[in-house]
């Protein structure tokens, strides 16, 4: 029998939960198909198919859609609601199987399972299995799916922030304070964080490339990560009222994080026309006065956003960071 | 304490009962205006929505009137509206007023927070005062949106222009006095005949356009541009689709709200086929309602909403299939603070204008 194929987009959530999916989809013997990484293709068809005001990342969604139509079976869009307690998606993404289907006519069978934790039928578990169920009548080996890669997932995600690599940077900021010659403050890599949602941070063709731009500058990158959940619970505590969207907690959570822990700078990568994003960003924002020996800048993207643009606002960024250093160090007792 | 309601239509009726009663004294805000606007886009964050920003005026000017409390909702998502109350306190405390933000939600986890809100509104007078006066508030908005909705039908048929405004308007500072239930009773027959006696009954079969949307945007007419009147002057009946009380019925789960729950799941079955799940805010009753407006004969739907407003894009997306599908015209209107008086009449008129040429297409086809 020929192998089913189940298409997943790679934007949005995805960039999270890819792993999960595929592992599942895979072990029940279907083919997963990934969506190649943003081009100008996928965006243009996302902007042709969805209305205007819509933010950028939502179009995006729709153009890695359209790029797999033709090449699959069923399209995976889960309806990711709640995830854990007292918080929930933003609205577009609560809507967007629903969105996609209304947007574009011609399109295969799409699955969407609800995740809700909060309702007994959109637990992970059962989200997982309702999606196995349409593809194989095996239950059992549907359960031992479920229960394999949901582990595998849970310990790459652990192992993932347990990476040397990952933690290199925060040794980094430790080893700072004893470096006080000035030649030496010069050739230091600069340390900032970027924060905000990970489909930002994560695709390099609606961010314009920054974080390499970012790095080829000698510039040492943090994203939100790279800090560990219970971090980012505990920042989140000082906020006067509890974040409830998910996927802005932990930017938030790393923002706040990173504002104590010796970066030099903060840029938060935001979405024109995003919701979360204006309300949150004036959380991060107010933090930022609190701390004025961190730089901080907001970077908001749409499909105008230009490399020019970019490029100058990163120099200006970094510049401003240097002087800072200089007149720190001009400051600091030499001996 | 010197206290705030900030506006929204004519929920001011209620001030005097909740607030001057208690002994507070009342800050009446004074009604939106282009400087309610401007103070708000000055100081809010750019890309956040535009109640918020036009609430955040009505604080300001409040605390330049010596405001100490102001009232607010609160919520918990998942769209913006639950952050307002905090992004607005920030951003005023930011600006060095002293002030207390009172707001009014339901908590998670903690009840300290309302129970203490509760008792500064209260202000040391008997709870079964308080709850009865909070009761008399509630009957006021009551019958003000019932009086709103009638004059919905009146203004198409008015025999004077702009007569029916004007008794509403005069109404309105009526109800705000009124001290009890019989007074409201009797402000409603009152105002009803007056109604009567200036509609010109001979005009039937108006053409009829739902208004859905965004909950604020809907109802303050200086924020939509009083679109409900502008519709009204062309000769259209419109049938307002948001109300204050389904809005803040769920929050009160009173008894006298069984009704407005039961129209709440027949929105939502309505909507189910094309939006499946709620997305906060008026998402699914927007697209709902347009599929019931549909079937109830209507002409078609206007959705109002604030730029950038999450759960209103995901309703426009769907309503595009939705009018389709049923062969329903439907127009989104877009606000922010730049939407010209100009830009919208062409597209309010345009689309009249459709709707005639609709209609006059089904007479000649019968
Ligand atoms: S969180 Fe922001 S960027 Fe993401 S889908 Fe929602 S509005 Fe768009
Ligand atoms: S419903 Fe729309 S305008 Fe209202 S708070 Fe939510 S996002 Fe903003």
């Amino acid at each position: 029998m020929k192998k089913k194929k189940v298409g997943i987009p790679y934007a949005l959530y995805f960039y999270e939960y890819y792993p999960l999916w595929k592992e599942f989809l895979t072990r029940l013997g279907v083919e997963v198909v990934l969506s190649r990484p943003t081009n100008k293709s996928i965006l243009d068809s996302g902007i042709r198919s969805s209305l205007s005001e819509i933010c950028l990342p939502v179009k995006v969604f729709y153009g890695h859609v359209l790029s797999l139509v033709d090449q699959v079976d069923y399209i995976l869009i889960p309806r990711m609601v709640c995830i854990e307690k007292g918080a929930f998606f933003c609205p577009k993404i609560i809507g967007l199987p629903d969105m996609v289907k209304s947007s574009l006519s011609s399109i295969c069978p799409i699955i969407s399972p609800v995740v809700d934790v909060r309702k007994s039928y959109g637990t992970w578990k059962n989200s997982l299995f309702q999606v196995g169920q349409l593809l194989t009548e095996n239950t059992l080996a549907i359960s031992r799916a479920i229960s394999l890669s949901w582990e595998n997932f849970q310990k790459n995600y652990v192992a993932h922030l347990l990476d040397p690599k990952v933690l290199r940077p925060a040794s980094l900021i430790e080893g700072q304070d004893s470096i006080n010659s000035k030649r030496q403050w010069e050739e230091k890599p600069i340390n900032i964080a970027v924060v905000g949602h990970d489909y930002l941070i994560d695709d390099s063709y609606i961010n314009l490339n920054l974080i390499e731009k970012l790095k080829r500058m000698k510039v040492n990158v943090l994203t939100p990560g790279m800090v560990h959940p219970a971090m980012v619970k505990k920042q989140l505590k000082k906020l006067y009222k509890p974040i409830f969207w998910s996927l802005s907690r932990k930017a938030v959570g790393a923002a706040l994080y990173y504002f104590e822990n010796g970066v030099e700078g903060i840029i938060h990568l935001t979405s024109f026309e995003c919701g979360e994003d204006s309300m949150v960003g004036e959380s991060i924002h107010h933090q930022s006065q609190k701390c004025p020996e961190v730089s901080y800048t907001e970077f908001v993207f749409d499909e105008h956003t230009g490399e020019a643009g970019i490029n100058t606002r990163i120099e200006a960024f970094l510049d401003m960071i240097r002087r800072k250093k200089r007149i720190e160090n001009s400051l600091a007792p030499s001996w | 304490m010197k206290i705030a309601l900030p506006r929204l239509g004519n929920i001011e009726v209620m001030n005097e009962t909740i607030i001057t009663d208690m002994g507070h004294e009342l800050i009446e805000i004074p009604p939106n205006t282009k400087r309610t606007l401007d103070l708000g886009v000055r100081y809010a964050p750019e890309y956040c929505c535009l109640p918020l920003k036009i609430v955040l005026g009505n604080f300001l000017e409040a605390l330049e009137l010596g405001a100490e409390g102001l009232i607010m909702a609160g919520g918990w998502g998942p769209c913006r509206f639950g952050y307002y109350a905090q992004v607005q306190r920030d951003i005023l405390l930011d600006l060095g007023y002293d002030f207390k933000m009172i707001i009014i939600e339901i908590p998670r986890g903690n009840w300290n927070m309302l129970w203490e809100n509760l008792n500064i509104l209260r202000n040391g007078r008997s709870w079964s005062y308080f709850i009865n006066q909070f009761r008399l508030g509630w009957q006021k908005i009551l019958l003000m949106e019932k009086l709103e909705n009638m004059v919905l039908s009146v203004r198409p048929r008015e025999k004077v222009r702009g007569v029916s405004s004007r008794i509403l308007k005069e109404s309105m500072l009526k109800i705000k006095k009124a001290k009890n239930r019989e007074m409201l009773k009797q402000i409603e027959t009152e105002t009803i005949h007056k109604f009567d006696e200036n509609t010109d009954f001979q005009k039937q079969n108006l053409i009829r356009i739902a208004l859905v949307g965004e909950f604020y945007v809907s109802l303050e007419p200086f924020t939509n541009h009083h679109l409900e009147e502008k519709l009204g002057y062309m000769g259209i009946e419109v049938v307002r689709k948001n109300t204050i009380e389904a809005w803040i019925g769920p929050i009160m789960r009173l008894k006298i709200f069984k009704d407005s729950f039961k129209e709440e799941q027949e929105i939502e079955e309505a909507a189910y086929p094309y939006l499946a799940h709620s997305v906060g805010g008026e998402g699914q009753t927007t697209v709902g309602n347009v599929v019931l407006a549909h079937k109830e004969g209507l002409d078609g739907a206007i959705q109002v909403i604030p730029f950038t407003c999450m759960p209103e894009i995901v309703a426009e997306t769907i309503l595009k299939k939705v009018s389709e599908d049923l062969d329903f015209p439907t127009l989104t209107l877009i606000y922010d603070e730049q939407t010209g008086e100009e830009g919208l009449n062409t597209r309010v008129e345009a689309f009249v204008d459709l709707l005639k040429k609709r209609r006059k297409g089904v007479r000649m086809s019968v």
